[in-house]
């Protein structure tokens, strides 16, 4: 097409005979295009991408999926201990989740869940939104901020284990510093008997909802600094209030930032376990007893394998459901970044 | 032995972008890619450096076939229009790194690094870090780079349109001179056409998934042979005027569609056009030829019409009129003293021999068929 | 609004933020003074707000036991680790997911290995259990608990370094080949500075939620080894209630994590917000 040997030139140049090619009309699109096998646009060797996402998607094989599968399949039959050990265990069809979900101790568990979700993880966001932008909004002292917010945030790091006894040696009913405190402000006048059948699931919510606050807060605050102050300089030109800002620019733009903070919470709540071996051993009376906490009881104390799996499934689907949810909402808010 | 040849070359991904582009660039050349952004210059690029694979087609350096090669074995040097500095390292060891790539002795490379430094007068900026020097020396810095490996063919990506005008004239003047770009084949692309016309050796206009025109830069500028070359090259840009072919009298004539204008083809053009009559036509008139004339000037060979001002724009050096005509906006060049109003009417002198008249379908230049 | 109005409404909500930190802090100032009592102290039935007699000497003390010190060592061996593990698989991951995410698995792959981040453990433990039971080290050794918290740290490591990769331009990369380097030393000459310092607070965060786990220890490792998370919780158990050492020891084992936060935090957030907020 193009002749370019300069010394043959022809005046003016050489001249391309093109066909029209308009990318948003298919029909002038030459032939090649269509009979194309598309390569992958690769510089390393195929397979190297394949190699290294090999080694890791292996190993969450080996300590996911195959436990999983295990689990699925032991929550068919009548496994226990004895049986486990002598390969022994034979098919019960829906046996087990026939006795998981019938059992008051399941029914009871959800409700302590509940209760948990309510009053621990939404209260949680409620709280640390709120603190995260009275924190950012009134105190305009940079350093004085920093420090209040690692103050506020301190908890977050502990692990569960030092929580646990932390707020079990506080809430210690006879002499324990709650109680003392709460005596010496005159609020209350007997110790409050903070592990008994009645108390013991709140003083695993009081425990948790000082011990996680601190996550939505983050999270909210972080979300926070991160929107752009020209949409404030432009509110406040417009002489809008405090109250109309909040309402009109902060919050609708903090939707995803609080959102986010909700389902992390939330799947965790699934997932919560820690506090009540700690604190309680779901006790007494298997009163503060969670369903996360009753599949490994059975499963691990109580040797009753097929019946721990069909507890452990219903938690597997619950918190499936609502991990792909999760995800899903995930996806969209980091396409909306441009990200994904 | 070291021209670059690209055959049949095609690369698509939603859509094709490269459509059987043939190119050879020989060894000395500095040829200049030009066209608009999003046409598929940097991919051609790509392409050559090896970054992306075609879909089909050839890619030769002399004897060598680079087009399964990956890029780290082509000896193709490239600078991004991003500069893409390492961020992390110094602007020597920027300039250094292919040397250390083919790991050559420390005292080899303090040497040509100091040699290119001083080349592109950035020897006191060694030290520093790319985020803590300019534009114009960050550019230096990247064609250091690319001049410290020696390759075979050079492929510079928009290299100066990010700068401010001072430092791109100085940097259009040291590609001039750099010997090392002008002893191998150099691949230049950039969208802006003055850059182009200063710097090709050759230029090929990039359209329609391949070059529509190569030539020198007079060839290009003076016979487009495609509207879109017309179009595109040429500052302020083009009049287009699509018209109907007629005789009145006995000249040959074309009046543009849907409006009052009609003007004379000169004489020279008439033969060729003379078998469309009553045809389509589109008709390209540059600014340049066209003149604003006071009473009792003379116009030897130009049509005269008369015109309103719509909006003038002094620019300095020069002026841009525009004026409407018989329901035709055209665009004037003036000098820089001239002086209008808006809705004055003026007189326009239109240089036909000059015009430029393009098949309304496929867009060629019908003169040069 | 008036503007005495809002100044009530700004006081009313700083009390409470001032409220929500006495709150906060009670617990940190018990922890410590109780850490500085005498055991007699600690067990009156009217506590005491302020030790009557200084006990520094506790910090000491708790390490009497050795149990108590290799409790730590074991708790570092594992965090540690499982930290190089998490970070060497979750590289290899996560830069594989940002420049070949067709050829990986995609999008969706990607999101897999995320979603096992929040995985239930109770789903886990108890296969795993029976499963390092027939290895033969067994379940109660440094390398269960290592592999075990890949569950959690590999996809988080995977996921923040996916990030990191995808925020260091590609064209470095592509430079560094046209400068010669092969993909492997182009990865080691730009790419990986580039993401270091990313890649030392995923580091750090792995590590502080390695330390931190309760869970996994507690039911699978507890006589060869004990990490300081199930030793804490024990400290109370025999004849006398030693509330004064356990504090003391909770005090110096919460010590790392506290420390990596307040140098962390900003990366901390986009670690635990998945990478939706950049902190």
């Amino acid at each position: 097409m193009v002749d370019s040997t300069a010394a043959d030139e022809p005046a003016g140049g050489s001249l391309a005979v093109r066909r029209r090619l308009d990318r948003g009309d298919p029909s002038t699109f030459p032939e090649w295009f269509n009979t194309r096998k598309p390569r992958a646009n690769l510089i390393v060797a195929r397979w190297v991408p394949l190699a290294l996402v090999g080694l890791p998607v292996l190993v969450l094989f080996c300590i996911v999926v195959y436990p999983t599968v295990w689990m699925f399949y032991h929550a068919l039959h009548d496994t226990n201990m004895m049986r486990l050990f002598q390969s022994n265990w034979s098919f019960v069809g829906l046996e087990n989740f026939q006795t998981v979900l019938s059992s008051e101790r399941f029914g009871d568990s959800i409700v302590h869940l509940g209760i948990y979700l309510t009053f621990g993880a939404v209260l949680q966001v409620l709280l640390g939104a709120m603190l995260a932008l009275i924190l950012y909004e009134l105190v305009k002292n940079n350093f004085l901020r920093v420090v209040l917010l690692i103050a506020m945030v301190l908890p977050m790091m502990l692990p569960p284990s030092i929580v646990g006894v932390l707020w079990k040696f506080l809430l210690t009913p006879s002499n324990g510093a709650v109680n003392q405190a709460l005596l010496n402000l005159g609020l209350i006048d007997q110790h409050i008997e903070w592990f008994n059948a009645g108390m013991s699931l709140w003083a695993i919510i009081i425990a948790d909802v000082w011990n996680w606050t601190a996550l939505p807060l983050l999270i909210v605050y972080s979300g926070r600094v991160s929107l752009p102050p020209a949409v404030y300089e432009a509110a406040r030109v417009d002489g809008a209030g405090a109250w109309t800002t909040l309402r009109r620019i902060t919050l609708p733009m903090l939707k995803e930032v609080i959102a986010i903070a909700f389902i992390v919470r939330f799947m965790d709540a699934f997932k919560f376990v820690d506090l009540v071996f700690i604190m309680t051993s779901g006790g007494p009376a298997q009163s503060s007893e969670l369903p996360a906490y009753i599949a490994f009881q059975r499963g691990i104390r109580e040797f009753a394998i097929g019946e721990a799996a069909a507890y452990a499934i219903v938690i597997f689907i619950a918190s499936a459901v609502l991990i792909t949810l999760f995800l899903k909402y995930l996806k969209k808010v980091l396409k909306a970044q441009g990200f994904a | 032995m070291a021209r670059l040849e690209i055959e049949g070359l095609c690369k698509g991904w939603d859509f094709p972008v490269i459509d059987r582009l043939d190119l050879t660039v020989e060894e000395g050349e500095f040829f200049v890619v030009v066209g608009p952004s999003g046409i598929g210059k940097t991919t051609l690029l790509r392409l050559v450096a090896g970054l992306e694979r075609p879909d089909a087609g050839t890619i030769r350096v002399g004897e060598r076939d680079l087009t399964g090669l990956p890029p780290y074995r082509r000896r193709v040097a490239m600078t991004f229009e991003s500069y893409a500095l390492y961020p992390h390292l110094s602007v020597f060891e920027n300039i250094a790194s292919p040397l250390r790539a083919r790991g050559m002795a420390k005292a080899k490379i303090d040497e040509t690094v100091m040699g290119v430094a001083k080349l592109l007068r950035i020897e006191q900026l060694l030290n520093r870090r790319p985020g803590e020097i300019s534009g114009g020396q960050k550019q230096r810095t990247a064609l250091g780079r690319t001049l410290v490996a020696e390759p075979d063919v050079f492929l510079l990506d928009e290299p100066i349109s990010h700068l401010d005008a001072k430092i791109r004239h100085e940097l259009r003047l040291q590609f001039h001179t750099l010997e090392a770009l002008r002893s191998v084949a150099t691949l230049y692309v950039t969208h802006d056409y003055a850059e182009a016309l200063s710097l090709g050796d050759r230029i090929g206009v990039m359209g329609e998934g391949g070059l529509l025109q190569v030539g020198t830069a007079r060839e290009i500028f003076q016979r487009p042979q495609h509207l879109f070359v017309a179009k595109h090259l040429g500052q302020p840009s083009i009049n287009v005027v699509e018209a109907s072919l007629g005789m009145q009298g006995d000249a040959l004539h074309f009046a543009a569609e849907g409006a009052g204008l009609a003007l004379p083809v000169a004489g020279p053009h008439s033969a060729t056009l003379a078998g469309r009559d009553a045809g389509r036509i589109t008709v390209g008139i540059r600014p340049q030829h066209v003149q604003v004339v006071k009473d009792g000037q003379t116009t030897n060979g130009s049509a005269v019409v008369e015109a309103r001002v719509e909006m003038y724009e002094a620019l300095g050096a020069t002026g841009i009129l525009v004026a409407e005509s018989g329901g035709v906006r055209l665009m004037a060049l003036t000098p820089p003293d001239a002086i209008f109003q808006h809705g004055e009417p003026v007189r326009l002198a239109l240089r036909s021999e000059a015009f430029l008249y393009f098949d309304a379908d496929s867009g060629r230049n019908v003169m040069v068929d | 609004m008036s503007k005495s109005n809002y100044g009530l409404v700004k006081l009313l909500f700083l009390t409470f933020m001032g409220l929500w930190l006495l709150i906060t802090l009670f617990p940190f100032y018990w922890q410590i003074i109780t850490a500085l009592k005498s055991a007699a102290e600690t067990n009156r039935t009217i506590p005491t707000f302020w030790p009557e007699v200084m006990h520094p000497e506790n910090f000491i003390a708790v390490f009497a036991e050795a149990s108590n010190f290799n409790a730590l060592v074991d708790s570092f061996i594992i965090a540690t680790g499982n930290t190089l593990a998490s970070l060497f698989l979750g590289t290899l991951a996560g830069y594989a997911f940002a420049r070949f995410p067709r050829q990986a698995g995609g999008e969706n792959m990607a999101f897999w290995v995320l979603s096992n981040r929040m995985f239930p453990p109770v789903a886990v433990v108890l296969p795993m259990f029976f499963l390092f039971d027939a290895t033969p080290w067994g379940t109660d050794s440094h390398i269960t608990l290592i592999i075990l918290y890949l569950v959690f740290n590999m996809p988080l490591a995977t996921w923040l370094m996916m990030v990191f990769f995808r925020d260091a331009p590609r064209e470095l990369e592509e430079a560094a080949y046209l400068d010669g380097y092969t993909p492997l030393r182009a990865f080691f000459k730009v790419t990986l500075p580039l993401v270091l310092p990313g890649m030392i607070s995923v580091a750090m965060l792995c590590w502080i939620f390695a330390w931190n786990e309760y869970l996994f220890a507690n039911l699978l490792v507890g006589s060869n080894v004990r990490t300081f998370t199930i030793v804490i919780p024990t400290f109370t158990h025999g004849s006398q209630s030693l509330w004064n050492l356990q504090m003391a020891f909770s005090l110096i084992a919460m010590l790392p994590p506290v420390i990596l936060f307040i140098l962390l935090r900003r990366y901390m957030v986009r670690g635990l917000s998945l990478g939706v907020v950049k902190g």
